[in-house]
């Protein structure tokens, strides 16, 4: 026999149950701005009934979980490509300033400044006698120098960014996994009382995907809960409650930071820096590793090669006053830092009629040594006699441009992918205003009804009660 | 499709970034006029643009040295012309000194002065200058090459100018080759070869090369007779007397000093010596060839000049046109392809304001 009672029970337990799910609307809309935040439900569960005689009447409903709503393989992608995302993010940026520092379209640059160098030694040959010509020679050589110091300035003043860089990515790295760690810690304390954590999952999945974006991670989740992440081959960030860092710090004889890591205090850090191929951290480090240092060595051998013949002719001839000849260039014995440390001669420098023109002793209209150098332009001097400086110098160009080009390219590619995948994410977890809107009418009304119903069980009591009055 | 809040919202700012971005590529290439703005809008182009340019500043280079070099033949040109002219008026003297008929001593005596001016004329001519630079001393530029007993001060060195990839013409005729004839006929005085070195390795060989030619020409000089450069003191202005009739065996040139031959013509003539004018009628006819021969080298060179000088103007423009269909934008595409994206942008925009105004909220009282 059902009982007044027992409807007013089921009843409040309704009105408890909107409440929640109302409650739940509100921590929706609230958390709608917020990144990586899902969409959480209350799961409803109708209560046993009960058995009276021949009728099983029911007791209601209970709000059994409240669950959050994901995909967790989409979530796992995302991760991933965000790791190319920041890789190849990176790599773009950095490419484009490379690029620019030997952009010629619109200012001057190292082809122009070696051009007017060669012009100036065909000007120098059209009339060796005359002293503008000679000082024309030296002011080009000046500038075609500083334009090699700038070069080389521009390349390592990149590099000197990507480091400030690469320090500022391990220490917000350090942050995360530090966070990763006291999560993994929460997690596992709700949910042993078989409770989903919610609002913890959907942060460390948004502190997973923005440690991808920084570095190649493997993750791992254990039964209870707990992920270990790993970065590169064997550097464990995360292992359990506990984190460990990474640090970036210079190498002894170098200027860069490489990033290290150590498994406990006291082990002896390991350079780690090389493992480091994915993320924001890889793309950055590829640029300062190979692309710039590349180019560095090309714009070392180029200054010194050019150095090197220049010299072996002039050293040949006599200057205007019928003096042995000297070196034209000076600063640079090797390609090692050839770029940043050639010069022009302080002899040259300081009286141009030292610069020699002629394979004859006081034969001031002798051009013969002019001639030869303005022909080192078209010698094929560089990379062992298979190219000439243009040529080594504009494919050089060109591989940088190829190099921008396609990390370009493939930032447009891979942001159109995250992006999909992003909306798919969204299409599933995401927070709409419509259906929270619809949903708090929805349970609204669910509260405004069980409250009508315990106002009618009220009625009913009421009636019993004045049974006797009437 | 379940469609959150956030993804209308992304879908709007994504979409309006990527017209606006097209935009602003598209605005860029409108300022400058260029497709190529840096080298990754197209990496192969910009490496050929590079070589273009490079071609392009040397092509003007090469101009400027051909202009130089023509200004100095055709200058040396003009100034053998006048020597030619000289030497024609001194044979019609010599000429009409030649017999007792139309002239005599006294007559003879008038035109010895003449004929001294001519001479005159000669050293001038030889030591003409264009701009700071003698345009007969060979490499010996900054010093008058004749001094006024026709002693040669100057060398032998051609000024060799670069007129093209590794084509070089000679901008000079050294003075002592046209003007006395030296190294033309059998003397035994080698000339310097014609061919320019091209690279290191060649110079250092030429240089060595040069060094022995000079020592073994100033070993041939002392030698032989001390005339072929002493002043008109003695003897005929042949090169070398005993084999005057004997000429190169490749050309039919005959070395002769063409001063000597003007000297010997005055002293002939203050002295009434009919033989030797008569003599020196023949010399300058040699003199004359010799001076026309250089005449002509020079012409040929300034030929050389300008059909070069057509070719590089030719290469100049079929180079600005190649770096203008790889680099310059088209600016009607680029104006067309701004309007499109400019309506795009606008159709962006006003559907996204519609996207995202309303929700459910708006119509709940």
């Amino acid at each position: 026999m059902s009982k007044v009672s027992a409807m007013m029970g089921t009843s409040a337990g309704a009105l408890k149950n909107a409440q929640t799910s109302l409650q739940t609307v509100a921590h929706n809309i609230a958390n709608k701005n917020v990144e990586g935040a899902s969409r959480q439900r209350v799961e409803q569960m109708t209560n046993p009934s009960v058995g009276q005689g021949n009728l099983r009447i029911g007791t209601g409903a209970r709000a059994a979980q409240v669950t959050r709503i994901t995909n967790p393989h989409i979530d796992k992608q995302i991760q991933r490509e965000g790791m190319t995302q920041g890789f190849i993010d990176s790599r773009a940026d950095g490419l484009s300033r490379v690029e620019q520092v030997f952009n010629e379209q619109n200012t001057k640059g190292i082809n122009q400044y070696v051009t007017d160098f060669f012009n100036s030694f065909r000007e120098l040959s059209n009339n060796p006698e005359s002293l503008t010509s000679r000082t024309m020679v030296r002011e080009t050589a000046e500038a075609m120098v500083t334009d090699f110091h700038r070069v080389h300035d521009q390349l390592t003043g990149i590099q000197g960014d990507i480091n400030t860089q690469v320090k500022a990515h391990v220490e917000q790295i350090n942050q995360f996994t530090k966070e990763i760690a006291s999560l993994n810690e929460k997690i596992q304390a709700i949910e042993m009382q078989g409770v989903p954590a919610n609002d913890e999952r959907d942060r460390r999945d948004l502190l997973l995907k923005k440690l991808n974006e920084k570095i190649n991670i493997s993750v791992a989740e254990s039964k209870d809960g707990l992920v270990a992440i790993t970065a590169g081959q064997n550097a464990i960030l995360v292992s359990g409650l506990s984190s460990m860092e990474l640090k970036a710090l210079k190498l002894p004889d170098q200027d860069k930071y490489n990033i290290f890591y150590s498994n406990s205090e006291n082990t002896i850090q390991t350079d780690v820096t090389k493992q480091m191929k994915g993320g924001q951290i890889g793309g950055s480090l590829s640029i300062r590793d190979e692309v710039i240092e590349g180019l560095l060595d090309n714009m070392n051998e180029m200054a010194f090669t050019l150095a090197d013949k220049v010299n072996e002719a002039h050293i040949e001839g006599f200057d205007r006053n019928g003096r042995e000849g000297s070196d034209f260039f000076a600063g640079v014995q090797d390609t090692k830092d050839a770029a940043k440390n050639l010069k022009v001669s302080f002899d040259i420098l300081n009286d141009v009629s030292k610069i020699c023109a002629g394979v004859h002793p006081n034969a001031p209209g002798d051009n013969t040594v002019a001639n030869i150098i303005s022909g080192l332009q078209y010698k094929p001097i560089m990379s062992q006699g298979e190219a000439t400086i243009d040529d080594f110098y504009s494919s050089n160009v060109g591989q940088v441009g190829i190099l921008a080009q396609r990390a370009i390219k493939s930032q447009e590619a891979q942001k159109n992918i995250v992006a999909q995948l992003d909306k798919i994410r969204e299409s599933i977890s995401g927070i709409s205003l419509d259906e929270e809107t619809t949903k708090m009418i929805e349970f609204q009304k669910a509260y405004d009804a069980s409250a009508r119903m315990i106002k009618t069980a009220d009625e009913m009591l009421d009636t019993v009660l004045n049974l006797k009055r009437m | 499709m379940r469609v959150s809040d956030k993804m209308a919202f992304n879908q709007v700012s994504s979409s309006v970034s990527k017209n606006r971005t097209e935009l602003h590529d598209l605005q860029n290439q409108a300022a400058t006029q260029k497709k190529i703005n840096k080298p990754s809008d197209d990496p192969l182009s910009t490496a050929r643009l590079l070589g273009i340019r490079t071609e392009d500043r040397t092509n003007q280079q090469w101009q400027k040295n051909i202009n130089t070099a023509k200004s100095f033949l055709e200058f040396t040109d003009q100034s053998l012309g006048q020597l030619s002219d000289g030497l024609v008026r001194a044979k019609e003297l010599a000429i009409s000194q030649a017999n007792d008929a139309s002239s005599n001593s006294q007559s003879r005596e008038v035109t010895a002065s003449e004929i001294e001016q001519l001479y005159n004329q000669a050293i001038q001519v030889g030591n003409r200058k264009l701009g700071d630079r003698y345009l007969f001393g060979g490499f010996q530029t900054q010093n008058a090459p004749f001094d006024i007993q026709g002693n040669y001060k100057g060398d032998d060195g051609d000024l060799k100018i670069q007129i093209q990839k590794d084509a070089f013409v000679a901008m000079n005729i050294p003075g002592d080759r046209v003007f006395l004839g030296r190294g033309l006929g059998d003397d035994g005085i080698i000339r310097p070869q014609a061919v320019t070195p091209e690279n290191t390795q060649d110079m250092i060989q030429y240089k060595n090369d040069e060094f022995q030619r000079l020592e073994r020409n100033k070993e041939q000089e002392e030698n032989s007779n001390i005339e072929v450069r002493g002043p008109a003191s003695s003897g005929s202005g042949r090169v070398r007397k005993s084999r005057f009739y004997q000429s190169d065996s490749t050309s039919d040139v005959v070395g002769i000093n063409v001063l000597q031959v003007l000297k010997d013509l005055e002293v002939a003539l203050r002295t009434d010596d009919k033989d030797s004018i008569q003599e020196s009628m023949d010399e300058l006819d040699q003199a004359i060839s010799q001076v026309i021969l250089a005449r002509s080298q020079v012409g040929a060179r300034v030929m050389i000049l300008n059909s070069t000088l057509e070719g590089l103007q030719k290469a100049v423009i079929d180079n600005k046109q190649a770096a203008s269909q790889l680099e310059d934008a088209d600016a009607f595409q680029v104006v067309s392809d701004i309007n499109k994206t400019d309506s795009t942008l606008q159709a962006t925009l006003a559907t996204s304001g519609k996207l995202i105004q309303k929700s459910l909220m708006d119509f709940l009282r």
